[in-house]
C-alpha cells in the first residue's frame, strides 16, 4: 500500500456515492455514517500514502503508471495519476476539510429533505476533486472538473424549491461554463502540438521550446480563462457570491476550501509552462491584484455574513494567482492550504451561527452573540484573527510570503496594491466579526432564543481553528523536518526551475504585514465597535453614489444581464425569427407555395377550347420542323 | 408544261386554305370541311410525286388510297360527334364548347 | 454452416422480425387490441435481443464487413451483369453500432405506444414497417435494397404523423414527408449515375466501393455526383438549411414516432453520407467534405442558438437535435479518423438521449395538454423520477462527462481541433450555449416553487420508467465504459478512403 494507490482515495467516496445515490434513501439516519466512513477512509489513508511518499524523497512522482483506454490511430484516452508535493498539498487539504464538512453537516443538514443525497452527492465531490488532483493528464484532469462543476451545480441548487437559488445554481454552472470553453481550447491547442495530454510531457515539450512562443501563448491564456471561471475571478466572479444559496457546508467545502481552489491548482501545476511565456505571469498577476482590490471593497457593503465571506474568499483566491504570477507556487499553495483551514472554520463558524439564531444571517439582525455563542465565536474570532493576518496565526505566514515573493518578482507598485488590499481584508473581516458577536443584539427576540449548537458542530469549529494556529508554522525548516518532510514549505513544494527555498524571515516584510493587518483592524473597530452606527452610517452618506456602486457590486450582474437580454438572447430571437420566417415560410412552405402557385398558371392552358388545341398542335408541328431543319443543318 | 412544282404549289396553297378553315372558322362543320381540304392536300401531294418520281410502282398513289380511306372514316365519326353536340346545345360553335377544362 | 453464414441469417432475422410481424398483425382482426400490442412488443424484445447480438458479436480488429449474407435477386438481364440486384446485408462497426441504438429505441418506442386508442392495430403495422426499412439500410451492401429500405422508412411516417400526430399534424406528416422524398429523389439519381458509370453491371455496394476508390469513377464524376448523394441524404440528416421539416414534424409526430424518427432516422442520412458519399465516391468526399463541415458547424451554433428562447418543450429539443446533427456533419466533413468516430458515437449517443427526451414530453404532454414552458414551474415536486430522467438526457446533451454525450463530442472537437481548430472552437462554444438552453429548461420547468396547477399530476408510469431506464443505462454506458464503442466504430472508420488521422 503505497503512493500507487492514491487513486484509491477517490474510489471509495465514489463507491460510497454510487450506494448513498442508489440506496441513500433507505438507509439508517440516510447513510450519512457512510458518507463520513468513506471521507474518513479517505482522510486515513492519505497519511498513508505521504509516508510513502516522503520515504521514497520528495520530487517526482512514484506513479507515473497510465493506462491507454482506448486508442485511434495515434490519438489514445489515458488514465493515470501523479502525486508530486502540490498533489500532497492538495490531498491534505481536501480530505482534512471534506472530513470536517461532513461531521459538521450531521448537525447543521439535521432534519432536512433529502438529507441522504446531501451526503451522496458530498461524497461524489470529494471523489471528483481528489480524481483532479491526482489526474497526470489534462483529459482527466478536464473531466473531473467538470464533475465538480455538476456537483456545485447540484449542491447550491440544493433548495430547489426556493427560485433564488435555482438561478444561482444555473448562474454558477453556465458563468464556469464559459471558463470551461477556454479551459477545452486551451488544452486541444496543447494536445495538438504536443500529441499527449499528459501534463508532464507536455511542461517538458515546453520547456524544450518545443512550442511556436505565440502559439503556447495562446494555449497558456485559454487555460488561465478556464482557470479564473473555476475560481471565480474577475470578471467571472459573479457566480461565488450567489452560489451562497446552498447550504453553508457546501460553501465551505466547495466555495472555499476546494472546488475554487481548483484554478489556483492549475495554474501552479502548469507554472513551468506559463514561465516559458512569462507576458501571461503578468496578466496573472494583474487579474488576482484586480480581483483582490475589487472584492475587498465590495465586502464592505454587504450585511449577509456568508456574502462578506465569499466576497472574501474571491479575493484571497485573488491573493493565490498573485502569488503564482510572481512565479511562487510555494507561497501560492501555502496561502492556499491555509486559507482552506480559516475560510472553511469561518463558513462552519457561520453555519453555526445560523443553527444558533435559527436561520438568521444578516448582520443587521444579530451582534452581540459571544455571551450566547462562545465556542462558536472564539472559532470565529480565531479564524477571523488568521484571514485578517495576525502573527503567530496561519494566515500570516502566507500572506506575508506573497508580499516577499511579489516584491521580488515585479517590485513596490505590485506589493503597495496588494498591501492595501490586505488592509481591506483585515478590515472588513472586523467589521463582520465586531457586528455580529459582539455589542448589543440588534434584535432581542432574536438574542432570546439563540443557543450554542451541538458538538457534532463545534467539534469540528475546534479542530480547525486549532490547524488555523499552527499550520502556518510549516513554513519553517526545523517544524518540517520535524514533521518528517524534506524542510519547510519552500523547501517541499517549489518550481524546477528556481529550487528549494528554505524560509528566512526578512523583518521589515514581517513588521510591514503586521501595521497593515492592525491598520485595517483599527479602522474597523473606529467605526463599529461598541455598536456605534453613526460613523460607518455617516460614511455611506458621504458618497453616496461610491457607495450605491458598492452596495450592487460595481454593477456586474446588472451590465451581464443586459449583456445577455440584448446580446445573446437578441441573437436568438433572431436566428429564431430567420429559421422560421425566412428558411421556413419563404424557403421551404415558399417554394412549395410557388410549385402550386405554378400550376394554378398552367392549368389556364386547358381552356377547353377546340381552336386553342388546333393550334398548339400546328405551332408545335412547326417547332418540331424547324427544330428539325437545324439540327440537320 | 405541268410539272411537279405546280402540283406541289397547289396541294400547298390547298392545304394552306385548309388549315385557315381548321383554326379560324367558328362552325364544326367548316372545320371538318378544312380538315378534308388538308387531307386531300396531302393526297394530291403524295400522288403527284408518285406520278413524277415513281411511276411504275405509284406508291404515292397507294398512300393516297390510304388517306382517303382513313378520312373517310374519321369525317364520319366527327361529324356523329357535331350532331350529337347540335343536338345537345343547339349550337355548332366550336368555341361554345369548352367544358373540358380547368 | 460456419458461425460467418450463421451470423448472415441473424441478420436476416433481424430483418425479418419486424416485417413478418406487421404480416401477422394483418391477418388479426383489429378488435383483439392487446394481441396486437403483446405482439409487437414481443417483436420488440426479439429485436432488442438480436441488436444487442449483432453489436456483441462484431468483432474488432477482423475484416470490416461481417455477417454477410446474400441472396441473389435479379441477375444478367438488360443491363445488369451478374450480382446485378441481390438481397446482401452485412454490418461493419459503424452500422452495427447504430443497429444497437435502433434495437434500444424501438423497444422502447414500443413499449411507449402501449396506450395507443386509436386503430392500435394499423399503428403497429406501419411502425414495424418503419422499422423494417430502418434496420434494412443499416444492414444493406446492394445500392438497390439501401434506397428501397430507405424509402421504406420514410414513407410509413407520413401515415403514422398525419393519423397519430397532434398540433398541425397533416401539414407536419406532408411537409416531412415531401421533404424528404425530394432527397430520396437526388439520391435515386446519384445511385443510377453511379452504377451506370462504373460500368459493372451490379448494385452491389462493395463492388462499387472498389471501383469508386480503384479510380473507375472519374473524380470530375466524383465531384458532380457527391452532392445528390450528400444532400439527399443530408436533408433526412437535418443538415442545414434543410433542416426545418424536423422542428415541425416533431412538434407534430407522437411520442413514439418521434423517438425512432428523431433518434435513429436522422442518423440513417448520415449513415448514408457515409455509406454512399465517402465510400462510393472518395474522391468527391474529399472536395466537398470542407462545405460540409462548415454548414455542420452552422447547424451546431444555429440549432444552439436558436434553442435559447423557444418555449415549446419540443422544438428546443428539434433545435437541440439540429445542433447535434449539426456536429456529426462537423465530424464528418473532417475526414479526420478521431472527429469521425467522434461523429458515429454521437449519433448513437444523440439517438439514446433525444429519444429518452421525446419519451418524457410525451408523457408530460398526455396529461397537461400543453408544451409552453412557461406554463410549469416546479414540477420536481410531483413528478421526481421523470425530473431525474430528463435531468439526466440534459446533461447528456450538455457534454457532462460520465454521459455519452461527452465521449462523443469530445472525440469530435479533438478531430476537428487537428485541422480546423476555428470550427472547432466555434463547437465548444456551440456546447457553453447548450448549457445555458438545457438548464434554462430546467429552472423554468422543473425547479422553484411549484405550480399549483400542476399539483395532480402523476410521475412516470411503469411502461416509461422501463423504457427510460433502459435508454439512460446506454447513456451511462457509452459515459462511463466506452472502449467497446470507440473500438468497433474506430476500426472500420480507419478503412475508410480518405480518411486521415
Amino acid at each position: 500500500m503505497g503512493a500507487e494507490h492514491a487513486w484509491l482515495l477517490a474510489a471509495i467516496p465514489a463507491g460510497a456515492f454510487v450506494v448513498l445515490a442508489l440506496f441513500g434513501r433507505y438507509l439508517a439516519r440516510g447513510g450519512d455514517w457512510l458518507g463520513i466512513a468513506a471521507i474518513g477512509t479517505s482522510f486515513a489513508l492519505f497519511f498513508v500514502v505521504l509516508a510513502d511518499f516522503l520515504g521514497t524523497g520528495s520530487g517526482l512522482g512514484p506513479f507515473a503508471a497510465s493506462i491507454d483506454w482506448t486508442r485511434i490511430g495515434d490519438f489514445s484516452f489515458p488514465m493515470g495519476i501523479y502525486v508530486d508535493p502540490i498533489t500532497i498539498v492538495m490531498l491534505a487539504v481536501i480530505t482534512t476539510v471534506a472530513l470536517m464538512v461532513n461531521v459538521f453537516s450531521v448537525g447543521y443538514m439535521k432534519g432536512e429533505p433529502r438529507y441522504w443525497w446531501f451526503f451522496a452527492v458530498l461524497q461524489l465531490f470529494a471523489a471528483s476533486m481528489i480524481l483532479l488532483v491526482l489526474a497526470d493528464n489534462l483529459l482527466l484532469l478536464y473531466i473531473s472538473w467538470e464533475l465538480v462543476g455538476l456537483c456545485s451545480f447540484l449542491l447550491i441548487g440544493f433548495y430547489w424549491e426556493k427560485r433564488s437559488a435555482v438561478e444561482a445554481a444555473k448562474k454558477a454552472f453556465v458563468t464556469t461554463r464559459i471558463g470551461d470553453v477556454g479551459l477545452l481550447i486551451g488544452i486541444i491547442l496543447l494536445w495538438r502540438e504536443a500529441g499527449t495530454f499528459n501534463i508532464q510531457e507536455i511542461l517538458h515539450l515546453a520547456e524544450e521550446g518545443h512550442f511556436s512562443h505565440t502559439y503556447l501563448l495562446v494555449a497558456m491564456l485559454f487555460i488561465f480563462v478556464g482557470a479564473m471561471g473555476k475560481s471565480a475571478q474577475v470578471p467571472f466572479h459573479v457566480w461565488l457570491p450567489d452560489a451562497m444559496e446552498g447550504p453553508t457546508p457546501v460553501s465551505a467545502l466547495i466555495h472555499a476550501a476546494t472546488m475554487v481552489v481548483a484554478g489556483v491548482y492549475l495554474v501552479n501545476r502548469m507554472l513551468p509552462a506559463f514561465e516559458v511565456v512569462d507576458e501571461t505571469l503578468l496578466v496573472i498577476t494583474i487579474v488576482g491584484l484586480v480581483t483582490a482590490l475589487l472584492t475587498g471593497f465590495m465586502a464592505f457593503a454587504q450585511t449577509d455574513i456568508k456574502k462578506v465571506l465569499a466576497y472574501s474568499t474571491v479575493g484571497q483566491l485573488g491573493f493565490m494567482f498573485v502569488a503564482a504570477g510572481a512565479g511562487a507556487p510555494e507561497a501560492s499553495m501555502f496561502h492556499l492550504m491555509t486559507h482552506a483551514f480559516f475560510k472553511a472554520l469561518l463558513f462552519l463558524a457561520a453555519g453555526s451561527v445560523i443553527i444558533g439564531t435559527h436561520h438568521h444571517q444578516d448582520m443587521g439582525e444579530l451582534g452581540g452573540l459571544w455571551k450566547k455563542m462562545p465556542i462558536t465565536g472564539t472559532t470565529f474570532l480565531v479564524g477571523s484573527l488568521a484571514l485578517a493576518g495576525v502573527p503567530p496565526l496561519a494566515g500570516f505566514w502566507s500572506k506575508d510570503e506573497i508580499l516577499v515573493v511579489l516584491d521580488k518578482q515585479w517590485g513596490p507598485w505590485a506589493v503597495s496594491l496588494l498591501g492595501f488590499a490586505a488592509v481591506l481584508t483585515a478590515f472588513y473581516t472586523t467589521r463582520l466579526f465586531i457586528r455580529t458577536f459582539l455589542g448589543q443584539p440588534r434584535d432581542a427576540h432574536i438574542a432570546e432564543h439563540t443557543a450554542e449548537t451541538p458538538p457534532v458542530m463545534t467539534g469540528p469549529l475546534v479542530f480547525l481553528a486549532v490547524l488555523s494556529i499552527v499550520s502556518g508554522l510549516v513554513v519553517f525548516h526545523e517544524v518540517g523536518t520535524a514533521l518528517g518532510f524534506p524542510g519547510g514549505f519552500g523547501e517541499f513544494v517549489f518550481l524546477p526551475t528556481h529550487g528549494p527555498h528554505a524560509y528566512e524571515f526578512d523583518a521589515a516584510f514581517a513588521g510591514g504585514s503586521v501595521v497593515l493587518a492592525v491598520l485595517g483592524i483599527f479602522t474597523a473597530s473606529w467605526f463599529y465597535w461598541g455598536g456605534r452606527l453613526d460613523r460607518s452610517t455617516r460614511l455611506a452618506q458621504w458618497q453616496p453614489r461610491l457607495y450605491d456602486m458598492l452596495v450592487n457590486k460595481f454593477y456586474f450582474d446588472e451590465l451581464y444581464q443586459a449583456a445577455i437580454d440584448y446580446g445573446v438572447l437578441g441573437f436568438s430571437y433572431v436566428v429564431s425569427w430567420f429559421d422560421r420566417y425566412v428558411v421556413n415560410d419563404t424557403g421551404v412552405d415558399g417554394s412549395a407555395q410557388l410549385t402550386g402557385y405554378t400550376g394554378y398558371i398552367l392549368k389556364h392552358l386547358q381552356s377547353g377550347r377546340l381552336p386553342h388545341y388546333a393550334m398548339s398542335l400546328a405551332l408545335g408541328v412547326v417547332a418540331l420542323a424547324v427544330a428539325g431543319l437545324v439540327m440537320r443543318g | 408544261m405541268v410539272s411537279l412544282e405546280h402540283y406541289v404549289a397547289l396541294s400547298g396553297i390547298l392545304f394552306a386554305l385548309g388549315v385557315y378553315a381548321v383554326l379560324a372558322r367558328r362552325n364544326a362543320i367548316l372545320v371538318l370541311m378544312g380538315i378534308e381540304l388538308m387531307l386531300n392536300a396531302v393526297s394530291l401531294n403524295f400522288a403527284a410525286f408518285a406520278s413524277y418520281l415513281d411511276p411504275e410502282r405509284v406508291t404515292g398513289a397507294v398512300f393516297a388510297v390510304f388517306v382517303i380511306t382513313v378520312a373517310a372514316a374519321e369525317v364520319g365519326l366527327a361529324l356523329a360527334i357535331v350532331i350529337r353536340l347540335f343536338r345537345l346545345r343547339a349550337t355548332s360553335n366550336v368555341d361554345e364548347a369548352a367544358e373540358l377544362k380547368w | 454452416m460456419t458461425l460467418e453464414e450463421a451470423q448472415g441469417y441473424v441478420l436476416l432475422a433481424t430483418l425479418a422480425t419486424p416485417l413478418v410481424t406487421a404480416a401477422i398483425l394483418v391477418l388479426i382482426p383489429s378488435r383483439y387490441r392487446m394481441a396486437h400490442r403483446y405482439l409487437s412488443l414481443a417483436a420488440g424484445a426479439v429485436m432488442l435481443g438480436l441488436s444487442v447480438y449483432v453489436f456483441a458479436a462484431y468483432q474488432v480488429g477482423h475484416d470490416p464487413i461481417q455477417m454477410t449474407l446474400r441472396w441473389p435477386w435479379v441477375e444478367n438481364v438488360a443491363f445488369l451483369g451478374e450480382k446485378g440486384v441481390s438481397l446482401y446485408l452485412g454490418v461493419d462497426g459503424i452500422s452495427a453500432l447504430l443497429t444497437l441504438l435502433n434495437g434500444i429505441v424501438a423497444f422502447g418506442g414500443i413499449l411507449v405506444s402501449w396506450k395507443i386508442d386509436y386503430r392500435p392495430k394499423d399503428f403497429f403495422i406501419l411502425y414495424l414497417l418503419l422499422l423494417t426499412g430502418v434496420y434494412g439500410t443499416f444492414f444493406a451492401l446492394d445500392l438497390f435494397f439501401f434506397f428501397f429500405f430507405y424509402e421504406l422508412a420514410v414513407v410509413p411516417l407520413y401515415l403514422l404523423i398525419g393519423v397519430w400526430g397532434s398540433t398541425r399534424k397533416e401539414y407536419g406528416a406532408l411537409k416531412l414527408t415531401l421533404y424528404l422524398v425530394a432527397g430520396s429523389v437526388l439520391i435515386w439519381i446519384g445511385i443510377f449515375a453511379v452504377v451506370r458509370e462504373a460500368g459493372l453491371g451490379t448494385f452491389s455496394l462493395p463492388a462499387l466501393w472498389e471501383a469508386g476508390q480503384s479510380g473507375a469513377l472519374s473524380p470530375a464524376f466524383q465531384k458532380t455526383f457527391f452532392p445528390f448523394f450528400a444532400l439527399g441524404c443530408g436533408v433526412l440528416a437535418g443538415l442545414w438549411p434543410f433542416h426545418t421539416w424536423s422542428p415541425d414534424g416533431h412538434m407534430s409526430a407522437p411520442t413514439a414516432v418521434s423517438m425512432v424518427h428523431a433518434g435513429v432516422l436522422m442518423k440513417l442520412g448520415a449513415f448514408g453520407i457515409i455509406r454512399l458519399g465517402i465510400q462510393i465516391l472518395p474522391q468527391g468526399a474529399e472536395f466537398w467534405m470542407p462545405t460540409l463541415l462548415v454548414l455542420g458547424t452552422i447547424g451546431a451554433v444555429y440549432g444552439a442558438v436558436g434553442a435559447l428562447t423557444q418555449r415549446d418543450f419540443k422544438l428546443i429539443s428539434g433545435y437541440s437535435s439540429v445542433s447535434h446533427m449539426g456536429y456529426v456533419l462537423m465530424g464528418l466533413g473532417t475526414l479526420n479518423a478521431v472527429a469521425m468516430t467522434g461523429a458515429v458515437l454521437q449519433m448513437f449517443s444523440h439517438g439514446v438521449m433525444t429519444a429518452l427526451v421525446f419519451l418524457l414530453i410525451g408523457a408530460i404532454y398526455d396529461q397537461a395538454h400543453t408544451r409552453d414552458m412557461k406554463d410549469f414551474g416546479g414540477v420536481a415536486k410531483v413528478m421526481p423520477l421523470w425530473v431525474i430522467g430528463y435531468v439526466i438526457a440534459g446533461l447528456a446533451n450538455v457534454g457532462l462527462p460520465g454521459l455519452s454525450g461527452f465521449t462523443a463530442e469530445f472525440h469530435i472537437f479533438v478531430g476537428t481541433f487537428r485541422s480546423y481548430p476555428v470550427f472547432g472552437a466555434l463547437g465548444i462554444v456551440a456546447a457553453a450555449f447548450a448549457a445555458a438552453y438545457m438548464l434554462r429548461l430546467f429552472s423554468i420547468v422543473f425547479f422553484g416553487p411549484l405550480n399549483p396547477r400542476w399539483a395532480s399530476l402523476r410521475d412516470a408510469r411503469p411502461v416509461e420508467v422501463i423504457s427510460g431506464g433502459l435508454l439512460i443505462l446506454s447513456i451511462l454506458a457509452m459515459g462511463l465504459y466506452w472502449a467497446p464503442f470507440v473500438e468497433r466504430v474506430s476500426g472500420t472508420v480507419l478503412h475508410l478512403p480518405g480518411v486521415a488521422n
